[in-house]
């Protein structure tokens, strides 16, 4: 620790210097009933060379994707970072500052989630983006909860929301976490047995506050009935689109058939998966939605002398200014991430993420072919269309199948049942830029043992 | 200026790709789906891309930069080999949905990160998987809310704050739903005893306080505050923002706190990244450990074939709280910033309370020599205590009053006569209790000559004239921004030419 700490030694000198004989006089207002006695029961201070040591050995003891053919996504997606990314965020005038309270000395994050506000907005094709909220599932909570504050007065469902029955039971679970305070009513959105939106079911949500849907959805269904939804709820009703931003490389931007707020998780753009966080979530809305909308935003301004500058604007919203009144409590955002995925996608350019987009969908649709020949395989949702995922139905458990192909060091996906309990035998297999026709031709040979083993046993 | 936005480079490629597994033509979209018409985002290549970013970094302010003493957000030195071991892949390249035996690594760490948590805090139960301090706050308050269900106490409606708490307790606790009661400081910044007792009664669900408080103050009347709460069926939070002052020395815990949330990236020095990511664990009394957010790690002896995946012989699985509140996030919390933590945290081990009281020793320091400096420079006068103590702790406030009565000259003039300086100025006008409140936090990274100097700066600054300091800055990359027009003429956007 003595690196880490300048004036180790230097106490006395210190002390003295405000009159004071030991370091307890600096806790003399601290009364002894409250007081730890002893030293914490902690481990020894370690080296940096100890910790590294440490790191690696328990790290290492990991299961990294990497080592393994892996189809695992469902939600958070294995894409290629650029090595200039990582690279770039190491600068520390970037990794050590925080929220720029000062401007004159924050203009080149300032400027580079103005920059973000600016590709997001064309991503998802709506005008106005925030700096990032925590993740996908924090951004679609908030997403309800602001779209119930602009529209409930005039809704006649007040209060009530409608949300895909499709949603994750943990992104339901955030979205729950969030709505409950505002008493916000939320009903399930049904969906058709091919995976898309039951559309009757969209027309129960006319008069609500919003209806919650995700393109790609959960099961990898690429629903080509959303751009119809607006119209059947209606202008007073806000659709939230949860995105996976590379989709957008050659799926409809949902601003362009009247998605009124976009969300999603910004991962797959900029950032490794890393166990699941930092990751960013995406928010993006229409002018309606502005003033009421979560998280920071940079406006783009002039100094004194009229030069162009930036700054965080309409911070009336936000908690520090609006406290028990603010939009949310967001103060610490994934601003960093958010960089990475600017970064990135600054790199990408639009061609660059359409070739992104195809890359993922032509290795999904690889394995559509490949898996869906394997007797005793089906895909339920085979009529719809796919962009990096979709469910296989199995001859048996999808737990029992996972395990065999962890055996064979295949990570073969997510199990559904996790999600769906009634459907034990769904398998959801993803495919990323990263997924090799060599390692589909694997998954296949395995999974059709694997399949023939059922039949063997059934 | 360099922008983004000026790039149009004919290949619009800034990093090759490899040829799809499949080509475009065989991939089908009905043309609902297809997008028509493609974002426009710049063509840049790598050399120019690099070049962009390193100069808009150039016009940024870091702690790697310059001293940054901004109160109550702990700029500490961020340790590289956290960022090193952030990157190995047995972190950044794992997937939460990974089956135990995939992750025992990981486990182990976050098993251990809850224990150290709870002994620190005095707490029973630990999870980590609140994002940011934020966070934090409400998914503590959540689980107190849902306790109070399961008990019939439903009549407790109210959460109690001090005018001098950081925003996000009463945004937090209001969007839990509850409604907030706030009592005003004592002229001298501590808790209003007298306050508390009058709004104190069965409708009280918590009371969210941070201590030391936000001006830097250690409550020495915590245990009253404390079982003034308790005896009125209430519980107690602790706001873990300024827990970097009292690591090791005391413990929410011992002050009679039932649930607490950690500021990671601040006490245990995960970068701030401009804005974030942060990680804000919380760590509850054993009555509210059923209703925390799941899943928490617990630890068994291992049996069967499982040492082959196990570390330590032990194994580590997830486990789900009975009367859990369910997700705050929807994965593992920010397991890259817990990770950058657990190198912090193994650096000092036992030693964590060192870290603490360097921490109070630079601030009382600073606050010291501060004075010193103003009064030998013949200014003392412009400045006063923001709170009349014999020690602070962590951080500590001062306020411009008596500059801006005089001499026109506010807290914001300083902080740009300070940015002049070469630094990051303090938080300014926080708390609101502090009239033109300037409120300094060292941190225990910084040296004593670092100290001195800006002493020395400071009260450089406080002698320049009120004309000067409204100029001021003048050497950053732009001077005074005009956030009034940026929120009266609003481009929150690249503004194309077609717009």
């Amino acid at each position: 620790m003595v690196d880490q700490l300048p004036n180790l030694g230097r106490e006395a000198e210190m002390l003295a210097t405000m009159g004071m004989s030991s370091m307890d006089d600096l806790f003399s207002d601290v009364p002894d009933e409250v007081r730890i006695q002893g030293l914490l029961p902690l481990p020894d201070p370690q080296s940096e060379e100890e910790i590294i040591a440490d790191a690696r050995r328990l790290l290492g003891s990991n299961v990294a994707l990497g080592q393994r053919v892996s189809f695992l996504g469902a939600g958070l997606y294995r894409n290629y970072v650029p090595a200039a990314v990582f690279q770039l965020i190491t600068r520390g005038e970037f990794l050590t500052s925080y929220t720029p309270y000062q401007p004159e000395v924050s203009q080149g994050m300032l400027q580079a989630m103005w920059e973000f506000q600016t590709l997001i907005s064309e991503l998802v094709g709506l005008p106005i983006a925030n700096l990032s909220l925590y993740d996908g599932s924090t951004a679609a909570a908030e997403a309800i909860t602001c779209c119930v504050r602009v529209h409930t007065r005039k809704a006649t469902q007040k209060d009530t929301v409608y949300v895909s029955e499709l949603t994750p039971p943990d992104r339901m679970s955030v979205i729950e976490n969030y709505c409950q305070g505002a008493e916000i009513k939320i009903n399930m959105l049904r969906h058709n047995p091919d995976g898309t939106v039951m559309l009757s079911s969209a027309q129960d949500a006319a008069g609500s506050c919003g209806v919650y849907v995700e393109q790609p959805n959960p099961i990898g269904v690429l629903d080509g009935g959303l751009p119809l939804l607006k119209e059947i709820i209606g202008p007073n009703t806000a659709l939230i689109v949860a995105v996976q931003p590379v989709s957008l490389g050659l799926v409809e931007a949902p601003g362009a058939y009247g998605a009124d707020i976009v969300v999603g998780e910004g991962q797959p753009l900029g950032s490794p998966i890393t166990g699941g966080g930092p990751i960013y979530g995406i928010f993006a809305c229409s002018k309606p939605y502005l003033r009421l909308m979560p998280g920071r935003i940079v406006g783009r301004s002039i100094d004194v002398d009229g030069k162009e500058a930036y700054c965080l604007t309409l911070s009336t919203r936000e908690q520090h200014i609006r406290r028990h009144r603010a939009t949310s409590n967001i103060c610490t955002n994934e601003t960093l991430i958010a960089l990475m995925g600017a970064m990135h996608m600054s790199l990408l350019g639009p061609e660059g993420l359409h070739d992104l987009a195809v890359r993922n969908m032509a290795a999904c649709t690889l394995g559509k072919q490949k898996l869906s020949a394997i007797e005793g395989v089906h895909l339920p949702h085979a009529s719809s269309h796919h962009f990096q995922e979709f469910v296989l139905e199995l001859p048996g458990k999808a737990s029992e199948c996972l395990s065999y192909l962890d055996g064979v060091g295949i990570v073969g996906g997510f199990d559904l049942h996790r999600w769906y309990p009634s459907q034990p035998n769904w398998l959801l297999v993803s495919f990323t830029d990263q997924t090799q026709s060599n390692e589909i031709e694997l998954l296949a040979a395995h999974l059709e043992v694997w399949a023939t083993s059922q039949g063997v046993t059934a | 200026m360099s922008h983004l936005f000026d790039h149009h480079g004919a290949s619009g490629k800034g990093y090759s790709q490899p040829a799809p597994v499949l080509p475009a033509s065989e991939l089908s979209l009905p043309d609902t789906l297809v997008r028509k018409k493609a974002p426009r985002w710049p063509r840049i290549s790598e050399p120019e891309m690099v070049r962009h970013y390193t100069w808009l970094s150039k016009r940024n302010f870091g702690i790697d930069t310059g001293f940054y003493p901004l109160g109550s957000c702990t700029m500490k030195h961020n340790p590289r080999v956290n960022e090193v071991i952030a990157q190995l892949p047995g972190i950044a390249d794992i997937h939460p949905h990974q089956p135990e035996h995939h992750l025992q690594g990981l486990l182990s760490i976050y098993h251990e990160m809850q224990y150290m948590l709870e002994v620190c805090a005095g707490m029973d139960q630990v999870t980590l998987q609140p994002v940011a301090g934020a966070q934090g706050e409400f998914t503590a308050v959540r689980c107190i809310q849902e306790y109070f269900r399961l008990r019939g106490e439903d009549q407790r409606t109210k959460v109690i704050v001090p005018d001098s708490a950081h925003g996000t307790n009463p945004a937090s606790a209001a969007m839990c739903g509850f409604e907030i009661v706030e009592i005003p400081s004592r002229v001298d910044g501590r808790i209003d005893l007298d306050a508390l007792r009058a709004v104190a009664d069965e409708t009280t669900a918590v009371m969210m306080i941070t201590n030391p408080n936000t001006l830097g103050l250690f409550e020495a009347d915590i245990l009253e505050a404390t079982s003034i709460v308790h005896n009125v069926g209430g519980q107690m939070y602790y706001d873990g923002a300024n827990f970097n002052a009292i690591l090791g020395i005391t413990s929410p815990g011992l002050m009679g706190f039932d649930a607490v949330h950690f500021n990671l990236h601040k006490t245990f020095s995960q970068p701030h990244g401009g804005g974030g990511p942060g990680s804000g664990p919380i760590g509850v009394k054993a009555h509210l450990a059923d209703f925390l957010p799941g899943p928490i790690v617990k630890k068994r002896p291992i049996v069967g074939d499982e040492a082959k995946h196990a570390v330590d012989d032990m194994w580590f699985g997830w486990y789900q709280p009975t009367h859990s509140i369910g997700k705050v996030q929807q994965w593992h919390g920010n397991a890259g910033a817990i990770i950058r933590c657990w190198a912090y945290y193994r650096r000092y081990g036992n030693g964590l309370k060192t870290m603490s009281e360097h921490a109070v020793l630079n601030a009382n320091y600073l606050r010291h020599v501060l004075h010193r400096e103003a009064e030998a420079a013949g200014v003392g006068d412009m400045i006063v205590d923001g709170a009349e103590t014999k020690v602070a702790k962590h951080e500590f406030t001062i306020s411009l009053e008596p500059a801006k009565e005089r001499h026109g000259i506010s807290a914001m003039d300083i902080a740009k006569g300070l940015l002049d300086m070469g630094y990051m100025a303090p938080t300014v006008y926080f708390p609101l209790v502090v009239p033109e409140c300037m409120m300094i936090e060292p941190t225990e990274t910084e040296s004593k000559e670092t100290l001195d100097t800006f002493a020395i700066d400071f009260a450089k600054v406080l002698q320049v004239d009120a004309e000067t300091l409204h100029a001021a800055p003048i050497t950053t990359p732009v001077r005074r921004v005009d956030e009034v027009y940026a929120a009266r003429n609003l481009c929150l956007r690249h503004p194309y030419d077609d717009e």
